[in-house]
């Protein structure tokens, strides 16, 4: 059958292109078409081009989202992303792959129907944890529902109406409704408003989850309300009367049982409902916010990556323009040399956002002052952080902010071509910049001599394969030059010697989504905001055990006991703040008693966190701290391109020492061994990858060194570590016998009226029995 | 050329532009360690062992892939930056899969190369298996008969199907030897102008005046009884090693030009005269010196000597055999005879005694069932041969060639060139330092008929690839998978021979392990 991999391939090589830097999207090409990469197709592709065995192997290799093996007929994927994982994604993963009867190694099921595969953050936090079986996301999902979901899955699959977002028992989840009850709240009726929203929702058979909040700090503004839809950003309605709720309710929720035109126009409004001149109904209820402080939520925040947040539709360019888009572009174009915009940009403070915080407005100098040619520039896109989403939610709902600060960038540096790197898993993101480019080419603001000037620039776009360490900007270089994702040493820097060897910028997406801001509202508004070395703001992923969580952009300088307490509602369900999760797996965990610690790049550096990309997890009583210093190191430690000793051995060791404390079989020495190696891995690393990848550890075992001693004495001080708990069944058993049905493993026998126990012998640690017990009798410890 | 001034360990150097750091310093003299690196190719900076310090901010960086800039100022040696060494090392060795020295040899106290003789004798090549066996051991057809083969427990081939028999295969290559006109005889150095007395003739004292004899001493051995042999004459021996086999054996160490006084009872007399007219005095007199009292340090089980130097409490006097500790295992004695020899060399040239000098050496536990299978490529089938003239009559030499390629080829093959292990032993790196839960098994691709790739040796240092790709090799080797797992291999997986087509020697010499090595 060769001769049809030569057509294919021929086919394929027409579209991308058949240079080695192609060779990515060639590969990305034949795996769409075969849904592997077959050896003969990758043969082929060698005989055809410049490209040789060892570059195609090697790359293919490389990066996670290539399969050399097929796929079964639909690809299951656990979000193991931080949120997911402190809400117990490890367990629903494990369970799904028992449904699957999935031998170690494997991942695809006999028939070759389900193929399972771990993912980071799917970007729906809120309803961790989250499974997706192709493109239906379920919430909410426990173990024992694993059966129900493949069910519910095969059930629906062949119906042409695709419910997207569905609980665990197969229910559609159309999103969230916030009712705060804190007392100021139910002293203005706020009781009264939850009760027309049960019913409403009742009514309509509406699939949403209510919750109750405490007080969220903005008393003057009660009764509040807010929606939350799936997959998009909540909407607070403050000062909310009871004859209201029933417009609000349904203007975000599809009733059911409406045509399914009308529905569209539901939801079309729905669509635009903050935008305060299309819609009248309930907009004097809705938050303006302007009228500061008006809420917690959003009055602590500051919009300026996010300007016009849930206000704007992201592809409508008129909109863009009539806020006040491109305007700073205009006047760069028309009134400034590069040199003032530079200037600009190092007066506000800018740092960059990437991570590392390096003045915007030096590196801009450092690639303009070169006098290579062509020059480049990156927006990295790659954002692999698994418990934070900003750049994606910029990328998809303000593209062309992000054009707006890139072309400006490009035109302060005297780029000749751009390229939007982006991460391999964000779909939605890469179409609407696709689009994006495409009426900013309509509309001239990308091509030859933008808006009537002498500035050109051409703007690409490069999907990356799924690697972490492709974010760090040499290995993202060696990337889209058709390489292995390694890194390399610094200097030199990209300024320097970059993509092709040439000078390239290589900036954030959130960092050129402040740019506009900045050249259009002057240094001195931006530098106003945040603290003395950290300017302006940081967009953060907030989630895990807070009430509210959620995408939030805050002035650099505000403490994490204000994000936690005050945006985020406190610590959900009546649990004690413990610590927080900051920066992802470069960051730290930092302790509740260091809440007051302000969130900007040197207070961050000096507990022992890191600003990273903006992952901000809170974590409560429950969350082991050895578990998820565990947890970080298994995620670098398998994102270490294997490059520098330090970094593939030594976070190999670390994490040997990890798994031997969590599952209880620690050997004295340890804990010196892994801080040896943790200070080595640091200063003996290659990247930022292994540079920062002991952080987490190092912070967890500064500040809770106690727990650490409990797993060298064999005991998860929170019960967190399934090899040191039991299960047990108290004498709360009413001899329902669910347990012993769910039990995957015929655990516990089948005693009808007595109390059940458990043969913690064969007991695999699921959960199933405790989900699922009525009177939660089933005991952990 | 332009050139910049930098600063190595505060000296002031002018430096062409362009160079990196490791090759300024190395033009300069300076010592740093690669392994990563070969001139043929582009840098890499994998392996981490050249890291040296920037005196400006104190950080680590590896000095093979950053180029000098003027007013550089580094630190090549200081004690962070050996330890960063040091630790790079170790954590190369945690999942460094590879014996240096076959278990056999670090089992046997004399550290005889039991499988470079092994592959002669398969090879038919006797004369050249007994120099490499009198490398070690002074008494082979001796201790071929006594022996109770330390090594052949600790052998690779043990767990499979019976070790290798070892012991009657030296026999044989010193049995060979025996019956020739013309006995091997080990070159001797220079007169050196010093004279050795040793102190008894029993095995322990006749190897260290062989091995010291070589070195171009003067030695004389006393000896109270009328002939040499000491314990090797005793009556239990009689049956398994007859009197003609020692006598022809020690007449051997004799001839290398070994004065033997026999029937001279040493006493505090003769003791402090030979003090006076020698360089050095070994004691060699066997178990039971309770009653000595020649101003040499006892504690209860012999003299006292320091660990591997075999130095006594008089820097002169060094002991060796049962004269230090009873043991009823000859080729201990046999062993320490040889090493004595290192460290009264060592005392003549004034320098520190240290013994045989002791070089770091990787190992690896126990072989899994389908390693047995890896090994097994190397050698032949066949059970062990036990001799059909029975156990006095020894081997034949068609059953030596027969047992002697059942032999693993278990030593390292790069181990007398490999860089990795070179460096751990400068750096005194300890393999054990960083525990790993669990190893990669070993493989051995031996397809190839010039050069044999075992990937568990392998630092991952990429140097193969890049040649093979500087080289245009059609397939060559690549990287498969990345971070901890990531491996070497041919593209596609096609063979070896495939891949290596015109590379393969070049690689193997290239390669700073046993990973890639010559057959
Ligand atoms: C392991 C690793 C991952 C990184 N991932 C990202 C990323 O996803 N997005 C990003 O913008 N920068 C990332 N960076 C930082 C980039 O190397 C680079 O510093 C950044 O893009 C520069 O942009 P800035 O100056 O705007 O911050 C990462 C760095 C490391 C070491
Ligand atoms: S630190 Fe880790 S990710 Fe970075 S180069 Fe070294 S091995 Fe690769
Ligand atoms: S007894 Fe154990 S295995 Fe059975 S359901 Fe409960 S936790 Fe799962
Ligand atoms: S590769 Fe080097 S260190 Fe490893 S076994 Fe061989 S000689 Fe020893
Ligand atoms: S097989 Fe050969 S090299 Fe291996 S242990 Fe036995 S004798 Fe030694
Ligand atoms: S096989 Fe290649 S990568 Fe491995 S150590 Fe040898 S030269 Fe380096
Ligand atoms: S969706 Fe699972 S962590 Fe974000
Ligand atoms: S990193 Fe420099 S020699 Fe290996
Ligand atoms: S133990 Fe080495 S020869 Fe017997």
């Amino acid at each position: 059958m060769s001769t049809d991999f030569k057509e294919d391939i021929k086919n394929i090589l027409a579209q991308t292109g058949n240079s080695k830097s192609d060779v990515i999207p060639i590969l990305q090409a034949i795996q769409n078409r075969y849904n592997f990469l077959p050896e003969e197709a990758l043969r082929e592709v060698c005989s055809a081009t410049e490209i040789t065995p060892e570059n195609i192997t090697g790359v293919a290799s490389f990066y996670s989202q290539f399969r050399m093996q097929p796929a079964g007929e639909h690809i299951i994927k656990v979000c193991v992303g931080t949120a997911c994982h402190v809400k117990g994604s490890g367990l629903v993963h494990d369970a799904f792959r028992r449904e699957l009867d999935l031998n170690d190694g494997e991942d695809t099921d006999k028939d070759r129907k389900y193929t399972i595969e771990k993912v980071a953050c799917l970007g729906c936090c809120t309803l961790a944890p989250v499974v997706q079986v192709d493109n239906v996301t379920y919430g909410h999902v426990s173990t024992d529902q694993t059966a129900g979901i493949i069910k519910d899955f095969e059930k629906h699959r062949l119906s042409k109406k695709k419910k997207l977002f569905r609980t665990g028992s197969g229910k559609e989840i159309e999103g969230e409704i916030r009712i705060g009850l804190g007392s100021c709240c139910v002293a203005s009726g706020s009781d009264e408003i939850r009760q027309v929203v049960e019913e409403v929702v009742s009514k309509n058979d509406l699939q949403v989850k209510l919750k109750h909040v405490g007080c969220v700090g903005m008393c003057h503004q009660v009764p509040l309300v807010e929606i939350v839809q799936t997959n998009q950003e909540s909407i607070l309605y403050a000062k909310v009367i009871p004859d209201d709720v029933r417009s609000i309710v349904e203007r975000h929720f599809q009733p059911k049982g409406l045509l399914p035109r009308l529905a569209r126009r539901v939801t079309k409004i729905a669509e635009n409902i903050l935008d305060d001149r299309n819609w009248e109904g309930i907009e004097k209820y809705s938050l303006d916010v302007r009228e500061k402080p008006v809420s917690s939520f959003l009055g602590r925040q500051v919009p300026i990556a996010t300007e016009h947040r849930g206000g704007i539709n992201p592809l409508d360019i008129e909109e863009y323009i009539d806020k006040g888009g491109f305007l700073a572009l205009k006047r760069v174009l028309k009134e400034m040399n590069p040199q003032e915009v530079i200037d600009l940009v190092k007066d506000s403070g800018m740092r960059g956002r990437g991570g590392a915080g390096f003045p915007t407005g030096l590196k801009w100098e450092m690639v303009a002052n070169q006098t290579g040619s062509p020059k480049y520039l990156i927006c990295n896109g790659d954002e692999g952080d698994p418990g934070a989403f900003m750049d994606r939610m910029i990328l998809e709902s303000y593209p062309y902010r992000v054009i707006e600060g890139i072309l400006i960038a490009a035109y302060a540096i005297g780029a000749d071509i751009g390229y939007f790197y982006m991460r391999a898993e964000y779909p939605l993101a890469v179409s609407r910049i696709s689009q994006a480019l495409e009426v900013c080419r309509e509309k001239g603001y990308i091509g030859n001599n933008i808006l009537g000037s002498s500035f050109s620039i051409d703007l690409r776009m490069y999907q990356g394969a799924g690697a972490f360490v492709c974010g760090e900007e040499t290995a993202l270089i060696a990337s889209i030059e058709g390489n292995r994702g390694f890194p390399r040493l610094r200097p030199p820097f990209p300024a320097e010697k970059g993509l092709w060897g040439a000078p390239t910028l290589v900036n954030n997406t959130e960092t050129f989504s402040q740019i506009p801001f900045i050249l259009r509202n002057g240094a001195d508004r931006f530098n106003a905001i945040g603290t003395e070395t950290s300017r302006g703001t940081k967009v953060f992923a907030l989630a895990g055990k807070v009430a509210r969580g959620g995408l939030i952009e805050v002035p650099m300088g505000i403490t994490i006991r204000e994000i936690v307490e005050e945006i985020g509602g406190g610590v959900a369900e009546g649990h004690t703040f413990k610590a927080v999760q900051i920066g992802g797996p470069s960051g730290g965990c930092i302790p509740a008693s260091l809440a007051d610690t302000p969130v900007d790049f040197e207070s961050l550096g000096e507990v022992g966190a890191m600003m990273g990309s903006g992952g901000l997890v809170v974590l409560d009583e429950r969350d082991c701290m050895v578990d998820i210093a565990r947890y970080f190191l298994s995620f670098t430690q398998n994102e270490s391109c294997g490059k520098c000793t330090f970094c593939r051995v030594g976070t190999k060791r670390m994490l040997d020492i990890l798994d031997r404390l969590c599952e209880g079989k620690g050997k004295k020495g340890d804990l010196e061994e892994l801080e040896k190696l943790s200070s080595w891995v640091k200063k003996g690393s290659l990247c930022g990858l292994g540079q920062t990848a002991p952080n987490p550890v190092q912070t967890t075992m500064r500040y809770f060194r106690e727990e650490y001693e409990a797993h060298l004495n064999g005991v998860c001080p929170t019960g967190r570590c399934s090899a040191l708990i039991k299960y047990s069944v108290d004498d709360r058993c009413i001899g329902c016998t669910l347990c012993a049905q769910k039990c995957p493993v015929d655990a516990i026998p089948f005693t009808p009226h007595e109390q059940h126990v458990i043969n913690t012998d064969i007991c695999i640690k699921c959960d199933s029995c405790r989900q699922v017990c009525p009177v939660d009798s089933i005991r952990v410890g | 050329m332009e050139k910049v001034k930098i600063k190595i360990n505060n000296s002031t150097l002018d430096v062409p532009a362009g160079l990196t750091v490791y090759q300024a310093a190395s033009n300069a003299g300076i010592y740093i360690p690669v392994m990563c690196e070969n001139e043929d190719v582009d840098h890499f900076a994998s392996c981490m062992v050249c890291l040296v310090k920037d005196a400006a901010n104190g950080k680590l960086f590896p000095s093979c892939s950053t180029h000098v800039y003027e007013g550089m100022e580094l630190i090549t040696a200081d004690e962070e930056v050996l330890e960063a060494r040091k630790i790079s090392l170790e954590l190369l060795l945690s999942e460094h899969v590879g014996d240096c020295e076959a278990p056999c040899v670090t089992s046997c106290p004399a550290h005889m190369d039991i499988p470079l003789m092994n592959r002669l004798l398969a090879n038919g090549q006797t004369a050249e298996a007994l120099e490499v066996v009198k490398n070690d051991i002074a008494l082979p057809a001796v201790l071929g008969r006594i022996c109770p083969a330390p090594c052949e427990s600790a052998c690779r081939r043990k767990g499979i199907d019976g070790a290798v028999s070892i012991c009657l295969l030296k026999r044989n290559s010193a049995d060979e030897d025996l019956k020739q006109d013309e006995p091997y005889m080990p070159a001797i150095q220079k007169d050196t102008g010093k004279s050795i007395a040793i102190i008894g003739a029993g095995p322990a004292g006749l190897a260290a005046a062989y091995y010291l004899r070589i070195r171009g001493h003067k030695v004389t051995i006393y000896e109270k009884e009328s002939r040499a042999g000491g314990d090797l004459r005793v009556p239990e021996l009689k049956d398994k090693l007859p009197e003609e086999v020692l006598n022809q054996e020690i007449d051997r160490i004799i001839n290398t030009g070994v004065n033997c006084k026999c029937g001279v009872s040493v006493d505090k007399k003769l003791f402090d005269a030979l003090m006076e007219e020698s360089d050095a005095v070994v004691l060699a007199i066997g178990a039971g010196t309770e009653h000595i009292d020649w101003g040499v340090k006892r504690v209860f089980k012999g003299f006292e000597v320091s660990k591997r130097g075999y130095q006594s409490s008089n820097p002169k006097v060094f002991a060796v055999g049962s004269a230090i500790r009873a043991s009823k295992l000859a080729v201990r004695a046999v062993g320490q005879g040889k090493e004595v020899a290192f460290s009264v060399d060592q005392f003549l040239a004034g320098e520190k005694v240290i013994g045989e000098p002791k070089v770091f050496n990787s190992r690896f536990g126990k072989l899994s069932e389908r390693e047995h299978i890896e090994f097994l490529k190397e050698a032949t089938a066949d059970l062990r041969v036990e001799p059909a003239e029975g156990l006095g009559a020894g081997l034949s030499s068609d059953e030596v060639k027969q047992e002697a390629a059942r032999c693993m080829h278990c030593d390292c093959r790069k181990k007398d060139s490999c860089t990795l292990r070179d460096l751990s032993d400068d750096y005194e790196a300890d393999q054990r330092s960083f525990s790993a839960d669990s190893r990669v098994e070993t493989e051995k691709h031996i397809q190839h008929e010039a050069i044999i790739y075992e990937p568990a040796k392998c630092i991952k240092c990429g140097i193969c690839v890049r040649l093979t790709r500087k080289h245009k090799e059609e397939f060559g080797l690549t990287f498969i998978g990345r971070g901890f797992d990531v491996r070497i291999g041919v593209p596609f997986n096609e063979s070896l021979s495939k891949g290596l087509t015109k590379t393969a020697l070049l690689v193997a010499e290239a390669c700073p392990t046993g990973a890639l090595s010559k057959k």
